[in-house]
């Protein structure tokens, strides 16, 4: 009797130390580690696992990065969700003492303008077309990110960028940053070079060795349109909106093959009469098989993409 | 005192719980399969489509979908009995976890491939079966999980925000591939597929479908149901029909679509 009581003890202080365990340890996975890293004098790039969105990365998935100049920082881009907004600005604060001035949302994804609300008292610019874009489907992208990634985004809530970005230029301190607008990722993509450093923050137009996603693409000629404009662009490195930074053109050599390549199997399947279904099992080329999470993206594209192929081809 | 009744008492209720589970796991072996979808909804679906017949869990029945429905009203699917090789009386396809669960009854004949590739609406991540009635009385069961963040079902249909369907009804695209004797039809229809769900739009959708070949006999003839997706696309694959095919169908409200393909 007396062992029996005992034993169910030991299993009741047992349960008791585990959830104490697991719940430090959950307070310690709400914890982003942003680790700022420098890629050109006055230049820091966060870059994000090249994954996709999960309840382990907490929506991490994505490249930000900041400028520090004389007269204040400039932000690009602001993550995922609230928390990793403060995380952002705790991780600038670091590094220097200058007050926060510009923040710039390159495009409406959730990713990519969730943690405004950590910038509210700064001035959070966008695209005409992108403020319009978050005020009528970021709701819906919030609840999904919820939906996604769970406690993470506890307290995030949209927060509209505050002016419609329509200068080309912008000097700020010994910095001059030029804007670039195009459409071919989300319907409205900004990119921004510094061309004190030659520094190219790409935004989403450009992914790199973690597949491109297609959700509101206007099409992959409009895309691949636009990628010949950004190759004329002197930039000496280019901060991709997924994957790694690069000196050199392999990033958007990458992506324009993968566009070409994507335009023409669709088209053939159409020509062929293929299913979405049988589609998807087409099996990828050995050089877009090794880049991150091309077969989910692959198989999202097609949902998105075959039917204007389809309707072409009837 | 009272704690070792406590302890008793649950040692007790363990035993009896795990008594009680063992034996409904012996039990369930011992007369049938288990869903290897381990769907809550699978006895009830059973019954529902099946009824009393034979039936079995067949890997012959390929149920084909992506992992994941990136959008819930046009999740592509592929039902493909070829497997089988042939004798199909018909083919049922459902979604178990759908409000509306019945997608579509199918009696493929003899001069089409037991194949069918459409797209649906699903409302949450759900199992998506196809039951084969082989001529023997028997049916053969396959299926898919499906994962989706939901909504399929009681979205309002696109073409409900834009009247391009009101002028355009039934308008059908279509192509035929491949050779004389082994050829592919694939066509698109216009129609708002509304399943009534969704406040104040009541259901519409396509019923019933009939390809003919040029005798007028039904080489495929479906029925179908509201989770079919909005402007549905399908894709049949007849062996040995050659000349000209045409194309039937019937909504609920009676309207009759025709082409010639």
């Amino acid at each position: 009797m007396l062992s029996y009581k005992s034993r169910a003890w030991t299993v009741l202080m047992a349960g008791l130390m585990a959830s104490l365990v697991s719940l430090s340890a959950q307070a310690q996975a709400f914890d982003y580690q942003l680790a700022p890293q420098q890629i050109a004098p006055d230049t820091w790039v966060l870059q994000g696992k090249m994954q996709d969105f999960s309840r382990r990365n907490g929506g991490n998935i994505v490249n930000t990065g900041f400028v520090v100049t004389e007269q204040g920082v400039v932000v690009f881009d602001t993550g995922p969700s609230h928390r990793y907004g403060k995380a952002l600005r705790t991780a600038i604060a670091k590094i220097t003492d200058q007050p926060i001035v510009h923040v710039l949302n390159s495009h409406h994804h959730p990713d990519h303008f969730l943690g405004n609300q950590a910038f509210a008292d700064t001035t959070i610019w966008a695209l005409p077309g992108t403020g319009q874009k978050i005020a009528q489907q970021g709701g819906a992208f919030a609840d999904n990110m919820y939906r996604l990634v769970g406690d993470w985004m506890r307290d995030t809530d949209v927060q509209l960028p505050h002016k419609p970005l329509e200068m080309e230029t912008l000097a700020l301190g010994s910095h001059r940053f030029r804007f670039y607008s195009m459409t071919g990722h989300s319907g409205a993509d900004l990119l921004m070079l510094d061309e004190t450093t030659g520094v190219l923050f790409a935004s989403d137009m450009v992914f790199y060795q973690r597949a491109l996603t297609t959700p509101h693409t206007p099409g992959l000629d409009v895309w691949q349109q636009d990628m010949a404009r950004i190759d004329e662009i002197p930039y000496r490195q280019l901060v991709p909106g997924h994957g790694p930074i690069v000196q050199d053109r392999a990033a958007t050599a990458q992506m324009r093959d993968y566009l070409a390549w994507l335009d023409t199997t669709f088209k053939n399947a159409a020509e062929q009469g293929l299913s979405m279904t049988e589609l998807m099992a087409t099996p990828l080329p050995e050089r877009f098989a090794t880049v991150r999470l091309s077969r989910a993206e692959f198989a999202r594209s097609v949902v998105h993409l075959y039917p204007r192929y389809e309707d072409a081809a009837f | 005192m009272a704690k070792w009744m406590t302890g008793t008492l649950l040692a007790a209720m363990l035993l009896a719980a795990s008594l009680l589970s063992g034996g409904a796991v012996g039990a369930a072996t011992a007369t049938e399969q288990a869903d290897p979808l381990q769907s809550p909804m699978w006895g009830y679906t059973r019954q529902i489509f099946l009824g009393q017949m034979p039936w079995q869990f067949d890997a012959r029945v390929k149920v084909s979908a992506p992992p994941f429905a990136e959008d819930p009203t046009q999740v592509p699917i592929t039902v493909d009995a070829s497997a089988l090789g042939g004798e199909i009386d018909k083919v049922i396809a459902w979604a178990d976890l759908n409000p509306i669960q019945h997608i579509f009854t199918w009696f493929p004949g003899d001069k089409v491939k037991p194949r069918v590739s459409l797209r649906i609406k699903v409302q949450q991540a759900t199992p998506v079966r196809a039951a084969v009635l082989t001529r023997d009385g028997v049916w053969h069961v396959g299926g898919v999980q499906l994962e989706a963040a939901g909504g399929g079902c009681t979205a309002p249909s696109t073409g409900n925000a834009d009247p391009y369907w009101e002028s355009h009804l039934g308008e059908i695209a279509s192509r035929r591939f491949g050779s004389e004797q082994n050829s592919r039809y694939r066509f698109k229809v216009i129609h708002p597929m509304d399943t009534g769900l969704v406040n104040n739009i009541p259901e519409f959708f396509l019923e019933q479908l009939e390809l003919r070949d040029s005798a007028g006999a039904a080489l495929v003839k479906m029925q179908l149901y509201p989770p079919v997706s909005e402007n549905p696309v399908f894709t049949f694959d007849l062996s040995n029909s050659t000349g000209q095919h045409q194309l039937w169908l019937r909504d609920n409200s009676g309207n009759e679509f025709e082409q010639t393909l």
